[in-house]
């Protein structure tokens, strides 16, 4: 199953400069994405359109993690993904150049939350993506189906266009 | 924005009347629209526009042409409408309102 | 394929990867379409999805690029000529001849990464627009007119739908009224003219514009997203209505509910 992720240059910049900032404790920031879906010849789009930026005060100050949200995140996004219908997909920054990758927490934490998302939205699948500097990638946990597809591409439109990652 | 009260007005037509909005215009959808005796199909799913688009202060689309008594123009083929396409003929001048009574004005050029 | 592309190497590094696995949709064949088809496959695109529901004619070969006189004594499916036209350059290009109308092939149309509207009509444009918008896909029209009178006169255009960006309504280019105007006419609305060298330069335009759009090769100006063509003084201009809403915000495609299939099911 292909899945590709579109996201517009301007939000993937805003996006970008949130996670750049830096936070009294964590070491890195997160966010999530609000998402629709539409089905093309080639699979699955992903097509991203809100920004949930977490405050300062969302964090959990964990040592044992570079970034740890408490439930007042977890509430925010599956009330925006019941309001509006909407998949969600966690972000966070790996800030270097080149294709980056989820660490073993990453998924292993991924693992745990997103489905949780299907306690509102249990037909939609939700992920989760990690950019870098100038690439991304993605999972995407599709209803019924247990391990994590890897989304095949991530595309920012916009002047210009900018193909983050996977196969094009 | 029609009111749940009124969508349900629609049930007896067509079980399910939901609204859509689309780039700012009000769409209600009536899967399997039951049509007039006569037309061909009998039911069809059909889009109610309550909105002014294309010269027209609302419009009825239909999935597909409908056969009927009467000589139509069907001068919308083929739009593309929350992502179907749909098919519509001319019939003007019906002004917007509960939709029950709009749904009743189109179905005229049915009859 | 060693060295096609050579002269282009400006480009960029990886230009020649990055346009070979690009899909591009081009909806009409017609006189602008058939040029875009023509241009994109020397370019080096690799992958096309043609739509286009008609056949080659004698009305329509004046401008149809690639279309011969056999083709429009056997009347030809645009789309098949179109097709022979990217493999006789590059007989590896992947090609979905769609030979119906854009509506009827949504999946087709949404796994382009970039669409190049080439019809009729703004109630066509603003159609296609919506779909675009919808899968988040840039949209590049192009169209051009010979306006009736004593004398007659030539103009086109090419826009760009950028997602996030200004639309079609936000510059003008589609109006309220245009569209009540074209949906209040009955039946078809007849042949209008048309001719091969107009076509042929908004067509080279919109790719200029594709082109900077993936593998720029200068600053990109703001400009280039709504350029107006004055056939008679032969000048390509920015159109001044792009400068004055460039910097506002589009209200008609901002909602959640105008992104992806309203009736999704996993």
């Amino acid at each position: 199953m292909n899945v590709h992720f579109k996201l517009t240059v301007a939000l993937l910049d805003g996006i970008v400069a949130d996670l750049r900032r830096p936070h009294p404790f964590a070491a890195e920031r997160a966010g999530f994405i609000g998402c629709k879906l539409t089905k093309c010849s080639t699979g699955t789009l992903v097509l991203a359109h809100t920004y949930i930026s977490l405050p300062d005060d969302w964090y959990v100050d964990d040592e044992r993690f570079g970034c740890v949200f408490n439930s007042q995140a977890m509430r925010a996004a599956m009330q925006f993904a019941l309001t509006n219908d909407a998949s969600i997909f966690h972000v966070h920054l790996h800030d270097h150049s080149g294709l980056p990758w989820f660490s073993r927490p990453d998924i292993r934490e991924s693992a745990q939350y997103i489905p949780d998302f299907w306690n509102v939205k249990p037909m939609l699948p939700h992920g989760t993506l990690v950019l870098s500097a100038d690439a991304a990638a993605g999972l995407c946990w599709y209803p019924e189906i247990k391990k994590p597809i890897r989304i095949s591409r991530i595309t920012a439109v916009g002047f210009p266009m900018r193909f983050l990652g996977g196969n094009r | 924005m029609p009111t749940e009260g009124e969508l349900r007005e629609l049930d007896p037509l067509s079980g399910g009347a939901k609204e859509y909005v689309e780039f700012g215009l009000t769409y209600i959808l009536l899967p399997e629209l039951r049509l007039p005796n006569g037309c061909s199909p009998a039911a069809v799913d059909a889009l109610l526009c309550l909105s002014q688009r294309d010269g027209y202060p609302t419009r009825l689309f239909f999935a597909q042409p409908i056969a009927s008594k009467n000589g139509l123009n069907w001068n919308a083929q083929n739009v593309a409408i929350l992502q179907r396409t749909w098919f519509a003929y001319s019939w003007n001048y019906v002004a917007s309102g509960r939709p029950i009574e709009v749904l009743a004005q189109h179905l005229k050029a049915l009859r | 394929m060693k060295d096609v592309h050579v002269r282009q190497s400006f480009l960029g590094e990886h230009s020649d990867e990055l346009l070979a696995s690009v899909r591009i949709g081009v909806v009409g064949l017609g006189g602008g379409g058939s040029h875009i088809a023509q241009q994109s496959a020397y370019l080096g695109i690799g992958r096309f999805a043609f739509f286009d529901p008609d056949f080659t004619d004698f009305p329509n070969l004046n401008r149809t690029v690639g279309a011969t006189l056999a083709d429009a004594n056997a009347k030809t499916p645009k789309v098949a000529v179109a097709e022979r036209v990217v493999k006789s350059v590059n007989p590896n290009a992947e090609v979905w001849a769609i030979q119906t109308e854009w509506q009827k092939d949504f999946d087709s149309l949404r796994a382009c990464d970039v669409v190049f509207g080439c019809l009729d009509g703004f109630s066509q444009r603003a159609q296609l627009e919506e779909s675009c918008r919808r899968a988040m896909t840039p949209l590049i029209d192009i169209g051009m007119d010979v306006h009736k009178g004593d004398p007659y006169s030539i103009s086109g255009q090419v826009v760009v739908s950028m997602p996030g960006l200004p639309c079609f309504r936000c510059v003008g280019f589609v109006r309220a009224k245009d569209l009540d105007e074209e949906g209040r006419r009955y039946g078809v609305a007849g042949g209008n003219p048309q001719v091969v060298w107009s076509n042929g330069v908004l067509a080279s335009t919109a790719i200029g514009v594709f082109v900077q759009m993936l593998a720029p090769w200068c600053s990109i100006r703001n400009g280039s997203r709504f350029i107006g063509y004055d056939g008679d003084a032969f000048t390509l201009e920015h159109d001044a209505r792009l400068t004055v809403v460039s910097q506002v915000r589009c209200e008609h495609f901002s909602s959640i509910t105008d992104l992806g299939d309203p009736f999704w099911k996993a």
